[in-house]
C-alpha cells in the first residue's frame, strides 16, 4: 500500500533539491558562453584587459560550478532511492540520456574547466580559447541531456510499454532527443542561463561603477553583458512562446491551469491577465480579461479551440474508464504472459493505461475492477494540477522576463551612449536585479513540473505509483538533511562570491595593452587570490621586459 | 598551393555545414536555432567589446 505522506515528502525532497541545484545551474550555463565571448575579444585584439576580465569572471564561474556539481550529484541518486518504481518503469529510456550526460558532457566540462582555470601559462592563446569554448559547449550539452530526459517525462516520445516486462522500452533514440518538448525546453533553459549570466555580470559591474573601482573592466563587462542580455532575453521570450505552443498540444491540462481557463471559451478566447482561481469551485473569483488574446497567443491562430479544465476533466473520466480494462489485462499478463485474451484486451486499451493506474489509488484494495464512479470522479479531479499556484508562478516568471528585457534595453542605451556612470539609480537597480533571473528560472521549473502533475511520465505513470516505499520518518529525516546541507552550500556560495567580488579582478594590465593604463590602485590583490602564480609570472615577465 | 589548400578545406567545411544545417533544420529546428543563436550572441557581444574600445580610443583622441 502506497503511503500518500511518503509520496508527498518524496516530491518535496526532489523539488527542494532540484530548486536548490537550479540556483547554480543557469549561471554556469550562461557565464561559460559569456566568458567565451570575452576571451574571443582577447585573442583577436591581444588586449590584456580582456584576459583579466576573462580570468575574473572565470573565478566566479569556478565557485558557482563547484557548488553546482555538489548539489547536482545527489539528484541522480534520488531517482533510485526515492523513485524506485519510476526508475524501474522508465529506466531503459531515462537512464540513457543521464548516462550520456555524465560520460560525454559532464566529464568534458569538468576536465576542460580545469584546463581553463589553470592552463593560462601552459596553453597558447588559441588552445586556451578552444578549451574555453569546450567548457561552454560541455556545460550546455550537459543541460541538453538532462532536458532530453525531462522532455520524455513531459511528452514521452520514442518508447513503448512492454506488458510482459512491465517496463517502458526505447524504440527510437532520435524521437527521444528530437522531441519538440525537449528541443524547445533545452533552448529555453540554456538561453535563460545566458540571461542570468548577463544580469549577474551587469549587476557586479554596476557595483564596481558605483564604487568607482575597476572602471575599465566594469564598463567593458557591462557593455558586453547588456548586449548579450538583451538578445538572450528576446530569445527566452520567443522560446517561452514556443513551449506554450507545444504544450497546448501535448499537455492541455497544464496550459489550462497556466491560463486559469475553467471552461472552454468560444474562439478567439479571452486572456486572463490577472485572476484569482478557486480550485474547489472550479472558477475564478475575479478576473481581469483581455478579449480575443489567448487563442492567437497560444495557438498562433484565431479559431483553434483551447479546451477548458471542465472539458479536460470530463474527457479524462472516459479515459479512466477505458484504462481500467488495460490494468486488469496487465494483471492477467503478469500471471501468464502468453494469455492471448489478456493481450488482446490490453492492446485494445493500452493508450489509456496510465489513466487506469490513476484510479487504482482510490479503488477498494487498489483493485481497479472494484472502482466506483466516485473513485473515477476523484481520479479525474486529480488530472487537474494546482491551478492557483501554476497560474501565478507562471505570471511572475513572465513578468520577470519583461522586466529583464526593459532593464537590458535601458542598459544598452546608456552603455552605447557611454554615460552609464551618470545613472547611479539605474546602477543601484542593476545590483538589485541580480536575484531576478534566478527567481524566474525557479518559477519556470515550478510551472513545468507542478503543471505535469499528477504524472511523473505524462499520461503514462502517475506520481503516486512512482515513489519508493520508505517510512515517513526516513523521508522527514533525509528531507531535513538535504535542506540543511544545501542551505549551507548556498551560504558558502554567497560568502565566496561576495568575497571574490569585493576583492575584485587582479589588475595588472598595462604592458602590451594597446593603450590601457596599468592601474594597481583600483583594488584587488595583485598577487592574491587563486590566480597568484599566473599573475606573478605575468608581472615578472613585464619586469624582465622593462629591464631588457 | 597553400591558398588552394585553404580554399578546398573551407569549401568542404562549408559543404558539411550546409548538409548539417539541412538535416538539423528539418528534424531539429530549435537545436539548430540554438547553435546559430549562440554563435550570434558570442559574436555580437564580442563586437560590443570592440565598439567600446573604439569609442574609448576616439574619446581619448578628442581629449588630446
Amino acid at each position: 500500500m502506497i503511503n500518500d505522506t511518503v509520496v508527498a515528502l518524496s516530491r518535496w525532497q526532489f523539488a527542494s533539491t532540484a530548486l536548490y541545484h537550479f540556483l547554480f545551474v543557469p549561471l554556469t550555463l550562461g557565464l561559460t558562453v559569456f566568458i567565451a565571448s570575452l576571451e574571443t575579444v582577447y585573442v583577436v585584439t591581444g588586449k590584456s584587459i580582456y584576459r583579466e576580465m576573462t580570468q575574473f569572471w572565470s573565478k566566479l564561474l569556478l565557485i558557482n560550478f563547484a557548488l553546482g556539481v555538489a548539489t547536482g550529484l545527489t539528484m541522480e541518486f534520488e531517482f533510485g532511492t526515492n523513485w524506485s518504481f519510476y526508475s524501474g518503469f522508465v529506466g531503459d529510456i531515462f537512464g540513457a540520456p543521464l548516462a550520456i550526460e555524465g560520460l560525454m558532457a559532464f566529464f568534458m566540462e569538468s576536465t576542460m574547466i580545469g584546463l581553463m582555470i589553470f592552463g593560462w601559462d601552459k596553453l597558447s592563446r588559441g588552445q586556451h580559447l578552444i578549451v574555453t569554448y569546450l567548457v561552454a559547449l560541455g556545460s550546455n550539452l550537459s543541460a541538453l541531456w538532462i532536458l532530453v530526459a525531462n522532455g520524455f517525462m513531459q511528452d514521452p516520445q520514442g518508447a513503448i510499454f512492454n506488458p510482459v516486462t512491465l517496463r517502458m522500452e526505447l524504440q527510437s533514440f532520435s524521437a527521444l532527443i528530437f522531441s519538440h518538448d525537449a528541443q524547445a525546453k533545452f533552448v529555453h533553459t540554456s538561453i535563460a542561463g545566458y540571461v542570468t549570466a548577463a544580469i549577474f555580470v551587469a549587476g557586479v559591474s554596476a557595483y564596481y561603477m558605483l564604487k568607482k573601482r575597476h572602471l575599465e573592466i566594469a564598463k567593458r563587462s557591462f557593455r558586453m553583458a547588456t548586449i548579450f542580455g538583451v538578445l538572450s532575453t528576446i530569445g527566452v521570450i520567443t522560446l517561452g512562446d514556443a513551449l506554450g505552443f507545444i504544450g497546448a498540444h501535448a499537455q492541455p491540462a497544464k496550459i489550462a491551469a497556466m491560463e486559469a481557463m475553467w471552461v472552454t471559451e468560444p474562439t478567439p478566447a479571452p486572456f486572463n491577465l490577472a485572476a484569482w482561481p478557486n480550485q474547489a469551485k472550479q472558477e475564478n473569483t475575479w478576473a481581469l480579461q483581455i478579449p480575443y488574446l489567448l487563442t492567437p497567443l497560444l495557438t498562433h491562430t484565431m479559431d483553434t479551440k483551447i479546451p477548458g479544465i471542465a472539458e479536460i476533466e470530463a474527457d479524462n473520466v472516459v479515459r479512466i474508464k477505458n484504462g481500467i480494462p488495460a490494468v486488469e489485462a496487465l494483471k492477467l499478463l503478469s500471471a501468464n504472459p502468453t494469455d492471448p485474451a489478456a493481450m488482446t484486451q490490453f492492446k485494445a486499451h493500452e493508450q489509456d493505461l496510465g489513466y487506469g493506474f490513476l484510479v487504482e489509488r482510490y479503488a477498494q484494495d487498489q483493485d481497479v475492477s472494484k472502482a466506483t464512479d466516485a473513485d473515477i470522479a476523484k481520479a479525474a479531479k486529480d488530472t487537474i494540477p494546482d491551478v492557483f499556484t501554476i497560474y501565478w508562478v507562471f505570471r511572475i516568471m513572465v513578468a520577470f522576463a519583461f522586466l529583464m528585457l526593459a532593464f537590458f534595453v535601458f542598459g544598452v542605451i546608456y552603455s552605447l551612449r557611454n554615460d552609464i556612470e551618470k545613472h547611479p539609480v539605474y546602477l543601484r537597480f542593476a545590483m538589485w536585479m541580480i536575484p531576478v533571473p534566478f527567481l524566474a528560472c525557479e518559477m519556470g521549473w515550478i510551472t513545468a513540473e507542478l503543471g505535469r502533475q499528477p504524472w511523473t511520465v505524462y499520461n503514462l505513470l502517475p506520481t503516486w505509483m512512482s515513489a519508493s516505499s520508505h517510512s515517513v520518518s526516513y523521508m522527514v529525516f533525509s528531507l531535513i538533511g538535504f535542506v540543511s546541507l544545501y542551505s549551507i552550500f548556498i551560504i558558502i556560495e554567497m560568502y565566496l562570491m561576495v568575497r571574490a567580488i569585493k576583492q575584485g579582478p587582479d589588475v595588472h594590465h598595462g604592458a602590451n595593452t594597446g593603450g590601457h593604463t596599468k592601474d594597481k590602485s583600483l583594488g584587488g590583490s595583485v598577487l592574491g587570490g587563486s590566480y597568484a602564480p599566473v599573475h606573478a609570472k605575468a608581472l615578472m615577465d613585464e619586469q624582465s621586459a622593462k629591464e631588457v | 598551393m597553400k591558398v588552394i589548400g585553404y580554399f578546398l578545406l573551407f569549401f568542404v567545411l562549408a559543404m558539411i555545414l550546409i548538409v548539417l544545417a539541412i538535416i538539423l533544420g528539418d528534424s531539429a529546428p530549435w537545436y539548430f536555432a540554438w547553435i546559430i543563436g549562440t554563435g550570434l550572441l558570442i559574436l555580437t557581444s564580442a563586437a560590443a567589446g570592440f565598439m567600446f574600445d573604439t569609442q574609448e580610443d576616439k574619446a581619448k583622441g578628442e581629449l588630446q
